[in-house]
């Protein structure tokens, strides 16, 4: 870990001038050298060590639970009647939920031009990968019979049965999986060029091999620019409605059934607005030790980190809303079950979950109005974690408090999760961290291409450019003045 | 009943040369297949029973072995037969149809042919069934002697016995003492008869832990003969229960529900009005339109009360003077006993009192009242009281441990005193003084434990016997399975020790038979094995004639003074712990308090309240140096200063189901009030104890009591009597419009028939025998104490339980709740593989090898009434147990949602009934195990797609509601509104 160097504040919003993006003295080459020298270094970092030792046990506890699971059967978990999803469809809403950041910034983030994306996309993206992944595991497990699940695919079969296309959850394994899979092309589609660089710099031959056929023969030529540009610009267009789309589809799950506290129409965007929120406070979570621990200051800077606490910021305000709505709804429908739904989340047997949601979904992002939290990344990172913490309970109040008290009061119950339960959660994280340090460790985890395209050096502020990179509307050497002052 | 069969392969199982044979033939396996211990062996054995055709015909060429190239007449493979037979409990039976799928009964019904089930059982009787294939049942002889137990054999037993009963014949039986579980077996009787004459100097004693004797008494002093009261609900317009629950712990309970339960649909608009009071909640004061909770001890003040009031209002009541003293004079007392007076005395010779677990005055005020009112003969009609010669049981026990002093050899048959005995008493270090104790029992239990010969006795569903019902209908019991352990019955061993030549148990039943039956002795036996009762052996009345007066009654004050008072009551599901072993009854909830596994002190809320007790506080109930310490559970409605501790539980010698399950309370309970006792003291432990709950597992909070208050009104639709006369209207007047249309289209519902199901709240009692028709029926999983607190049971229907009003004098109403079969299901739309369906006849189908369990079913049902496979429930049940599996209906494995199916099996079955004889289905014809079991009737099933069904008229009955109509669903499952019928002249909750 390397003290933050001095680095002039970039998020200062100066009139006429773009703030940079890249602070301290790099060009092309130092940009590569930082990057690539993560991933070249002999060995890692003691904490690095540490942390995948943690996080590879947690993982075998998942695996240990998992085969438990299949073994005994569902009933080694809390869930009963009543309450028939539990834990694993609260974890995979959260899971789905993180996995959002990610593809929100590599493709909605670029469509809109916002530059200082690149910074941070790559890392987000490998995030949404990862969690994704583990979201994922959770629906397949979940299962009485999970040695089934393949019948949830309509593929022709000798039994000539076909899924319920009205079920929400069919809808769900098509939209995870959709996203799933953009995600990861787009994902890897942006880092080719990245692994080309590392092709190019590699010295052993292990490396030589594995990135050299990661990086399908990557040249860097304008070609290859161009079709790339192209690519990456289509995926972003088709990334971009999956990102709405796939929480939507989430929310669907609830929001199609009858069941008071889950019936109700604000889900998907309330669903949409909560997984960026939760999605970037996890981004923010991550990077902000990371960028301390490998010194990626003037990579990513003070401004990314604001910006991403604006975001969670204004996203946390739509989900606060949503809460309220949800609450004035519950009145204004007049319906007592509705009614009783959402008093019972509040004053019920779960309170307790509903109020360290509000505590912090609603209370702790609110820190983000001040500029000094913004930029002070031990808050930022405080805020980031009440946020993550709060998400979880925010699925688990929509999942377990509503289904504990439905509409017969003979057969209210009350959910209580086992050590299993408890496991499998740990595990999932003990999984993304997993996978996440591995990629910490052997993948370039800020695209650099896409940094040097926002660096001045890359001369793209004269004039417009179509594609990757683009830029137009810049002001003519703003960079210069900048990069003048950045200098001792 | 092919009896060569069944003979045979006992002796294939038994017989030395099979054992050589097996040793021969499987050495390795010899001692597995021979230990009678090892369920292993028991299936082998059933196994080797049921493929006896080709095992005759290709490994062991037994001459015995009759195969099935001679099929017994009637029998098809495959066919389910029907045998009549009976069952005894506490002395009194309760006709039953036994259905048997080759060789093994699977499922217990009433027999539609008996007076007193009219196709209808009890809960115990169906469970019963569950007991025959308990793998803890005792399999073996036993001898001890000094310290050790020594397996032994009924040969060894025999040679032991004949010489041992020959020397006490020859002494004409002095030092033998006979200690009987209440028995109405004219066979037995008869034996008893015979036993007299050989043992002249012996003692024969009966006792039951719960016998209630006092009516008894009471009559005799009456009326100067033993005669017993046959009750006609159904004839009676108001009823009065002096602490009497007749419509459930009666041994004629369920005769008495089906008439009670005929009252109260006023489709005539009329009603009969019941009051009740006493300590307890029980299914008859949850059922009254009138409550007085009082202490046990007051409930003679009342019925004091009653007659006063009875005078005042000009009704001669002979002895009525003897009361006077001691009616009560508190207001609120007084005004119920008014109330109930003016109802009675208008409703003369439609007005019935009943008198229960009340001491003997209560019976008295209910004999005189009744007599007085000229309700006898018409709503009550006395016959004499069992068998000639019939011994009061609820003293027999001490009179039993007198005699036993300085006796030479103890015969107990049946009953467990050594659990069930008041410990003043020191029932088991007397016994030890006899030095020969031959014990006749089901199982190794607390009381066998004591005894030097234990000897394995038959379940009745493998045994020849007979007995009588309350009403005295004579009902032979046919085995229906040979002896799985080679146990034996009582007149099996009574006759053995008369000598000679000891003739088998069926032969003994056909004799006592031919005594009792006119005509070709063949015809009357075929004719009384085939219907199951003998016909006109019902007691005749008897008339009675005022002759005595009665007591002298001590004031009631005095009793009461100071403490609590305890009340010991039957379990609803153990009854006195004899079926503390059957898992289904164990998973079955109380009624009212909804608690599996476990008995619980029932406490009113206000003395809860007082004692700064909840549910699961460990409380210490102490009374004259005894105490037990048992969990709390509130009971709404119970009076207030009575804790009602439930008996049958605590057992240590049950089996491996009911071992340390609960708590016994018979240690506390005192040999000389046994029914209740005052002057109780009661402390807090500061210890806590998880109460299985199916209902309210959770205590519920404020909000969400407030919120179940406003539902229950909506979900259980009631009004009263005369608000239903008033306007008739008024449940349909409930209905919500439903919000939106539905957006997907509906199933088409084309089928040629539209089944639906009604049940009628006002009718049912919430007496659980639904569950367990059902639990039979469907193979339907136990789960145990843990899971069902995990919330976690089984059940497909279920017996929801509602309070209303304020919890001192809360109102009960119970709504059975199974799958109510939508036509727009919830459950369906969400399934994501479409393992649940619609039928074109309108069923909801569960396909369990579509299933993969994601539960989104269970979670989008409004009524939660869908089941799921969290375990392999059927993993670790016993071999022997899955016997009792219905093949018709599939054993879910792990993993997969079940719920009711409306029986479909049943249907279907009719249905190709039907197509074969070229004929439509007739309404009625197709009955659900819920349905047809049902002691009130109050479920009916049928085709609504025929106007003239029954179950279409009760659809389009006045009282006729959909639950939760207004989420669209369309269920087929409808209630009919409950409706009370309150005087008007009483203050609420009485």
């Amino acid at each position: 870990m390397s003290a933050a160097p001095y680095l002039p504040d970039n998020t200062i919003e100066a009139p006429g001038t773009r703030a940079p993006l890249v602070l301290g003295d790099n060009d092309f080459a130092s940009v590569t050298e930082k990057v690539c020298g993560i991933v070249e270094r002999p060995k890692p970092p003691r904490w690095w060590y540490a942390a995948f030792a943690v996080s590879s046990a947690l993982t075998a506890v998942l695996l240990a639970l998992m085969g438990y699971l299949f073994m005994v059967g569902i009933g080694v978990w809390g869930v009963m009647i009543p309450v028939g999803w539990g834990f694993a469809i609260v974890n995979f809403v959260f899971w789905v939920g993180i996995g959002h950041a990610g593809t929100l910034i590599s493709a909605i983030l670029f469509l809109f031009r916002q530059k200082w994306r690149t910074g941070i996309n790559r890392f987000a993206e490998a995030m949404t990968i990862f969690a994704v992944m583990c979201a994922g595991l959770f629906p397949a497990i979940h299962t009485g019979r999970p040695w089934f699940d393949y019948w949830l695919f309509p593929y022709p079969n000798q039994m000539y049965l076909w899924p319920n296309f009205r079920s929400p959850l069919l809808w769900d394994v098509f939209a995870v999986s959709t996203y799933f899979t953009v995600s990861l092309l787009f994902w890897y589609t942006g880092m080719v060029p990245d692994l080309a660089t590392l092709r190019d710099r590699a010295k052993t031959r292990a490396r030589k091999i594995v990135y050299g056929i990661l990086s399908l023969g990557w040249r860097g030529s304008g070609r290859h620019w161009h079709r790339y540009e192209r690519t990456y610009l289509m995926l972003a267009a088709l990334a971009t409605p999956l990102v709405l789309s796939v929480h939507s589809v989430v929310s669907f799950d609830f929001a199609v059934a009858q069941l008071p506290g889950w019936h109700s129409t604000i889900f998907p965007p309330y669903f949409v607005a909560g997984a960026i929120f939760s999605g970037f406070a996890m981004v923010i979570t991550l990077i902000v030790p990371v960028r301390s621990y490998f010194g990626l200051h003037d990579l990513i800077t003070a401004r990314h980190l604001d910006n991403m606490a604006k975001i969670t910021l204004a996203t946390g305000l739509m989900v606060a809303y949503s809460y309220g709505i949800e609450f004035f709804m519950a009145w204004y429908s007049g319906n007592q079950y509705e009614r009783f739904a959402l008093v019972n989340r509040a004053l019920g047997p779960y309170a307790w979950a509903f109020w360290i949601m509000m505590t912090c979904n609603v209370a702790a992002p609110q820190a983000f109005w001040f500029r000094k939290v913004r930029q002070t990344p031990w808050m930022l990172v405080t805020v980031a974690l009440l946020v993550n913490v709060g998400m979880w309970f925010e699925r688990f109040v929509i999942v377990v408090s509503s289904l504990s008290r439905d509409y017969l009061p003979s057969s209210w119950g009350y959910y209580k999760p086992t050590w299993v339960d408890l496991g499998t959660l740990a595990g999932s994280f003990g999984l993304f961290f997993f996978l996440f340090l591995l990629f910490l460790r052997f993948g370039p985890m800020i695209a650099m291409a896409e940094v040097k395209s926002v660096m001045p050096a890359a001369g793209l502020e004269h004039g417009p450019h179509h594609g990757h990179g683009q830029y137009w509307g810049e002001i003519p050497h703003q960079h210069d003045v900048q990069r003048g002052d950045a200098r001792p | 009943m092919s009896r060569e069969y069944w003979r045979s392969l006992d002796e294939l199982a038994d017989t030395p040369e099979y054992r050589a044979l097996v040793e021969k033939e499987f050495p390795g396996l010899a001692e597995d297949l021979i230990s009678p211990q090892t369920r292993r062996a028991f299936l082998k054995v059933m196994g080797a029973s049921l493929g006896v055709a080709g095992l005759a015909a290709c490994r062991w060429p037994r001459e015995t072995i009759l195969p099935f190239a001679h099929r017994p007449a009637d029998r098809i493979p495959g066919v389910p037969q029907q045998y009549a037979t009976a069952m005894e409990l506490g002395g009194a039976a309760l006709g039953l149809l036994v259905t048997s799928y080759d060789g093994r009964p699977i499922k217990v019904e009433g027999n539609p042919l008996h007076p007193g089930s009219r196709g209808a059982a009890s809960a115990l009787a169906q469970a019963s069934l569950l007991g025959l294939y308990d793998p803890d049942r005792s399999k073996q002889v036993l001898r001890r002697d000094g310290g050790q137990t020594l397996v032994s054999s009924w040969d060894e037993f025999a040679a032991f016995a004949g010489p041992h009963f020959a020397a006490l014949r020859a002494s004409r039986g002095a030092g033998l003492v006979v200690l009987a579980e209440a028995s109405s077996s004219p066979s037995l009787a008869r034996l008893r008869a015979a036993f007299a004459q050989a043992f002249p100097a012996a003692g024969w004693f009966e006792w039951e832990p719960l016998a209630g004797d006092h009516g008894r008494a009471a009559a005799a002093r009456l009326f100067g003969q033993a005669v017993r009261p046959q009750l006609h609900l159904d004839r009676a317009d108001v009823v009065l229960c002096l602490d009497a629950d007749p419509i459930f712990s009666h041994p004629d309970a369920v005769r008495h529900a089906r008439e009670f339960a005929a009252r109260r649909r006023a489709a005539d608009g009329t009603m009969n009005r019941l009051f009740a009071v006493g300590p307890a909640v029980t299914l008859t004061a949850a059922a009254a339109d009138h409550r007085l909770a009082v202490p046990a001890g007051r409930v003679v003040g009342v019925a004091a009360r009653l007659l006063v009031e009875l005078r005042r209002l000009g009704v001669a009541v002979p002895g009525a003077d003897a009361f006077a003293a001691v009616a009560t004079a508190d207001p609120n007392e007084a005004a119920f006993a008014a109330a109930a007076a003016r109802d009675l005395a208008a409703a003369r010779g439609r007005g019935l009192v009943v008198a229960g677990a009340s001491p003997a005055p209560a019976h008295e005020v209910a004999a005189l009242a009744n007599l007085a009112l000229g309700n006898v003969g018409e709503t009550v009609v006395y016959t004499r009281d069992g068998e000639a010669g019939a011994v009061p049981a609820a003293g027999g026990l001490a009179e039993f441990l007198a005699a036993a002093a300085g006796a030479g050899t103890a015969l107990l048959l049946g009953g467990n005193p050594a659990y069930a005995a008041p410990p003043e008493l020191r029932f088991a270090e007397r016994l030890a003084q006899v030095p020969v104790r031959i014990r006749l029992s089901e199982y190794e239990d607390e009381t066998s434990r004591l005894a030097t010969w234990h000897l394995p006795r038959a379940h009745y569903l493998e045994s020849w016997g007979d007995a009588r019902a309350w009403d005295g209908t004579y009902s032979v019991q046919q085995p229906l399975i040979e002896a799985l352990y080679g146990g034996r019955t009582a007149l099996d061993i009574v006759a053995l020790t008369l000598g000679g030549s000891a003739p088998s148990a069926y032969e003994i039943v056909r004799a006592t038979l031919g005594g009792l039956a006119g005509g070709v002795l063949e015809d009357a036996w075929r004719s009384a094995l085939n219907d199951g009762v003998l016909a006109g052996s019902a007691f005749p009345a008897v008339a009675v004639a005022l002759t005595g007066r009665p007591a002298s009654v001590p004031p009631a004050a005095a009793a009461t003074a100071g403490g609590f008072e305890a009340v010991f009551t039957a379990d609803a599901s153990v009854y006195d712990g004899r079926f503390a072993n059957n898992a289904w009854l164990q998973e079955m909830p109380d009624p009212l308090s909804k608690v599996t596994w476990d008995n619980a002190a029932l406490l009113a809320p206000a003395t809860a309240a007082a004692l700064g007790v909840g549910r699961g506080d460990v409380i210490k109930v102490a009374s004259g140096g005894r105490a037990v310490e048992i969990a709390v559970f509130v009971m709404p409605g119970q009076a207030e200063g009575t804790v009602v501790l439930p008996l049958g539980y605590g057992r240590t010698a049950a089996g491996s189901v009911g071992d340390g399950v609960g708590i016994d309370v018979y240690p506390f309970r005192p040999a000389g009030a046994p029914e209740f006792v005052a002057g109780v003291t009661i402390e807090k432990t500061g210890r806590h104890h998880v109460l299985a709950c199916t209902q309210d597992q959770h205590p519920v909070d404020r909000v969400g009591y407030e919120a179940r208050g406003q539902r229950i009104a909506e979900l259980i639709r009631e009004g009263t009597l005369a608000e239903f006369l008033a306007d008739p209207e008024f449940v349909r007047k409930m209905d919500e419009q439903p919000a939106s249309a539905p957006i997907f289209a509906s199933p088409k519902l084309t089928g040629e028939h539209q089944w639906a199901m009604s049940i009628d709240l006002s009718a049912c009692i919430g007496c659980n025998a639904c569950m367990i028709a059902c639990q039979a029926e469907n193979n339907i999983a136990v789960v145990g104490r843990d899971q069902v607190i995990r919330g976690r049971a089984m059940h497909w229907i279920r017996v929801d339980r509602y309070f209303s009003g304020k919890p001192a004098t809360a109102k009960v109403a119970f709504q059975p709740m199974a799958c109510q079969q939508c036509e727009n299901a919830p459950c369906e739309q969400v399934c994501p593989v479409g393992a649940t369906m619609h039928s074109d006849e309108g069923l909801n189908e569960q396909v369990y090898n579509r299933c993969v369990g994601t539960r989104y079913c269970s979670n989008n049902c409004p009524y939660k009434v869908r089941r799921f496979n969290f375990f392999n429930y059927f993993k670790n049940v016993p071999e022997s147990e899955k016997l009792v599996f219905n093949p018709e209906v599939t054993v879910r494995g792990r993993g997969v949602m079940e719920k009711c199916s409306f029986c479909i099996q049943r249907i279907e079955a009719v249905k190709i009934t039907a197509r074969n004889e070229r004929r439509p289905v007739r309404d009625g014809e197709i009955v659900p195990a819920c349905a047809q079991t049902c002691p009130a009737q109050a479920i009916v099933f049928g085709d609504i797609k025929d106007p003239a069904s029954r179950a279409s008229r009760l659809r389009a009955d006045k009282r006729s509601y959909a639950v939760l109509g207004e989420l669209n669903t369309k269920p087929r499952l409808t209630y009919l509104a409950k409706l009370r019928n309150p005087s008007g002249k009483v203050g609420e909750g009485g």
